[in-house]
């Protein structure tokens, strides 16, 4: 997941270790230094797949420690998975089970990988999708049922002895790593490392080198040398690794995309319909009843006691979720009442159905959703924008489980909250996010209190025309301004000396300070 | 919108008396009213999804509420011709049934004043009598949310409108909020008050003998 500490790394070959279960928990990671830009176009299409580097090299060569180099000096990308071949061992039967608590299974074949699942999980993380990798056991020797949840990263670092063995995997690298090491020095440091930190005997490290991983490393290992773009030392390699990361951040730097300003100040006239046409509708707008209008006379008056101001958000926000509700499909379905009389009526026509809200401010717009929706999960972005270029950052990822897998999210229907679209920035990095997890976008429902008449919502039309948008109001303003101009009471001293954002007018003020601080 | 209306048991509009309001009959809401109707639903359910009818009930019947033109400034420093809400008002509970509406009212109203009346059949002279009634001593002086959720023969409504404008209420200030309305009862009703006005979520095909709304949803009250 997004936010775990730079690990610890230990070597792939865990399997002769009593106490290997803790390492093996912080093999596959994301790491994140600061948020994720735009992984797409204007068109809401992905511009550029992860940059995917397969490191291989004898047991104890030092490929953890080239790997956890490269992270180091990459500093400045947003997010890097690591990828240990050990979380690819294959599914094993009671036998193979029985012959690996008697160190009699031979975990250093290529054969002992499920490498067309290792090639799956690694396309869909280098194609931005998410991939849900398996979780295998050191203590048990076996595939538990459990799967963790990857998604996001812009680098993958995938690291084994056989990791440049299979072709499927060779043919997903953007760079190819060897590292060499003479292998009396591996042996050194096997015999170090499992004697010190696993309380083997040296008879016993020995047995097992000549056994398997001697003749794994000369069968299948030290071949896959002559698939390296690069190989590098064992040790003393810090050269290597600059060049190394120097090419990843040249690469990196050519896919960044800075489209923010393209996407505000365009007319959204072309998708906003007047009320006859219902086919092309993507914009829902509420009736505009009496009641409705003094609701939002109430939310843009700065005069409105936070009280107020709550109360109006919740119904309001009940009442959206109520509409974005007959977006839903619906079928027949026939009951007997209580007066014994059939009534032919209907039900909701979805498999699954939750909510996700872009942190902060789609949290007002959830209690409205939960009181249409009884226990709906609802998921959260956190989506900030960069202090000093205004680009989006996707800092944060969590979603229910109905769109972390991959078969689900085709069948599941989302209420997606923001409380307002002005240049439609983190709605577009939402949506795309939810569209690399396989989520349909004719299923996507955008709810928010307020759209940007001439913000991005043009654009987001444009990239995704299936996807709806329910909203009370339609605002005619967007306009870039200073922070510190109008910060309600908390703002401004998270931000130093201010910052740019987009207000939109009339519009109702910064909604989530209105409604938390 | 991407939604068909299905009339199952819907009157035609054209027969209605023209003080009655019904809910947009969107399949959403009739798939609410399928789960309240199904007597396999449980009383958690029923709660939940009958609140969500009379919040969208309650949210109709103030739209009949007058605003006058107010304007504000927003936090950006805008000017913003909107409404403001004019003139007070409060709900009226009919016993048992009504009371269990009240939850969804104060969901829409914040801390708004409920009154109550218990209407019961005379045993001897089998008409509706008043038992029981406690309401807001400015009353008379506010628009009044009339709540009851089903309307059969539209006997106690008929009843506690008599009350209300014993009270002072003219009739054209009380809008009664119903889930289900059998038509017979709906035409008693607005016969008797054709100012009042009406705001209904259904209206079914009619009583069985025994003065149940066919389809209905069974007793309301028992159901809660």
């Amino acid at each position: 997941m997004l936010g775990e500490e730079l690990p610890k790394l230990y070597d792939a070959e865990e399997h002769r270790s009593n106490s290997s279960q803790s390492f093996q928990a912080r093999k596959n990671i994301l790491l994140k230094t600061h948020g994720r830009p735009p992984w797409y176009d204007e068109d809401g299409l992905p511009v550029c797949d992860a940059f995917v580097i397969g490191i291989a090299g004898g047991s104890a060569s030092g490929k953890t420690h080239v790997a956890r180099q490269i992270v180091k000096s990459l500093g400045s990308v947003p997010t890097v998975v690591i990828l240990s071949q050990d979380s690819f061992y294959k599914y094993h039967t009671e036998e193979e089970i029985a012959l690996a608590h008697a160190n009699r299974f031979d975990f250093d074949h290529p054969d002992a990988l499920d490498m067309p699942m290792f090639a799956a999980c690694l396309a869909d993380l280098k194609a931005c999708r998410q991939s849900n990798i398996p979780v295998y056991s050191f203590a048990e020797h076996q595939r538990l049922d459990e799967t963790k949840y990857l998604y996001g990263a812009s680098v993958i670092i995938t690291e084994g002895i056989m990791a440049l063995h299979d072709p499927s995997l060779r043919a997903l690298y953007d760079l190819k790593v060897f590292v060499q090491c003479d292998s009396d020095l591996m042996l050194a440091r096997r015999i170090q490392r499992d004697v010190k930190e696993r309380g083997r005997s040296v008879e016993g490290v020995l047995e097992q080198y000549l056994r398997y991983v001697k003749p794994a490393f000369d069968n299948f290992v030290l071949p896959t040398s002559r698939y390296a773009d690069i190989v590098v030392p064992g040790s003393n390699n810090s050269v290597a690794i600059d060049l190394i990361s120097t090419h990843v951040r040249r690469q990196m730097n050519e896919r960044a995309r800075h489209f923010r300003k393209n996407m505000a100040c365009t007319s959204i006239d072309k998708c906003l319909k007047p009320n006859d046409n219902h086919e092309d509708w993507n914009v829902i707008v509420l009736p505009q009843t009496p009641q409705l209008k003094g609701i939002y006379t109430t939310l843009r008056n700065e005069k409105t006691s936070r009280q107020d101001f709550i109360f109006f958000v919740d119904r309001l926000a009940t009442f959206l979720a109520e509409k974005a509700m007959e977006l839903l499909p619906y079928r027949d379905k026939v009951i007997t009442t209580p007066t014994e009389t059939a009534y032919s009526g209907k039900e909701p026509d979805v498999k699954h159905i939750c909510g996700v809200s872009i942190i902060r401010s789609g949290g007002p717009l959830e209690k409205g959703l939960q009181r249409v929706l009884s226990d709906v999960a609802i998921g959260s972005l956190l989506v900030q924008s960069d202090a000093k270029t205004g680009e989006p950052l996707l800092l944060h990822v969590m979603l229910p489980k109905c769109i972390r897998h991959r078969r689900l999210a085709v069948d599941t229907w989302v209420f997606l909250l923001d409380a307002q679209i002005g240049t439609g920035a983190s709605a577009f990095m939402a949506i795309r996010t939810l569209l690399d997890h396989g989520v349909q976008q004719d299923h996507i429902i955008f709810v928010t209190f307020l759209v940007a008449h001439n913000g991005g919502i043009s654009v987001l039309h444009k990239a995704f025309p299936k996807v709806r948008i329910v909203c009370g109001a339609v605002d005619e303003g967007l306009r870039e301004t200073w922070l510190e101009h109008y910060h309600s009471e908390g703002e401004g001293h998270h931000y130093g000396d201010g910052r740019k954002v987009w207000i939109v007018e009339p519009g109702m003020g910064q909604i989530g300070d209105r409604y938390y601080l | 919108m991407a939604t068909t209306t299905g009339t199952t048991s819907q009157a035609t509009p054209g027969s209605l008396p023209p003080s009655v309001f019904t809910l947009p009959q969107t399949a959403q809401l009739e798939a609410l009213y399928t789960i309240i109707r199904d007597r396999t639903t449980s009383r958690g359910d029923f709660l939940f999804y009958s609140d969500r009818v009379i919040r969208l009930l309650v949210e109709e019947g103030l739209n009949h509420l007058p605003v006058v033109p107010k304007t504000i400034e927003t936090p950006t420093g805008s000017k913003y011709e909107g409404v403001g809400f004019e003139g007070k008002i409060c709900g009226v509970s009919i016993l048992r049934a009504g009371e269990a509406m009240e939850a969804g009212l104060r969901e829409v109203c914040r801390s708004v004043r409920i009154g109550k009346i218990l209407i019961q059949r005379d045993e001897e002279t089998a008409l509706p009598k008043l038992f029981y009634s406690k309401l807001p001593e400015d009353i008379a002086s506010r628009y009044v949310l009339l709540l009851d959720p089903m309307l059969a023969t539209g006997g106690s409504a008929i009843k506690a409108v008599e009350i209300l404008k014993e009270h002072g209420v003219p009739e054209e200030r009380i809008i009664f909020i119903n889930l289900i309305a059998a038509p017979e009862g709906l035409v008693a009703f607005c016969t008797k008050y054709p100012a009042l006005r009406v705001i209904t979520g259904w209206i079914d095909k009619g009583l069985n003998e025994k003065a149940y709304i066919i389809p209905g949803l069974g007793d309301f009250g028992e159901r809660r």
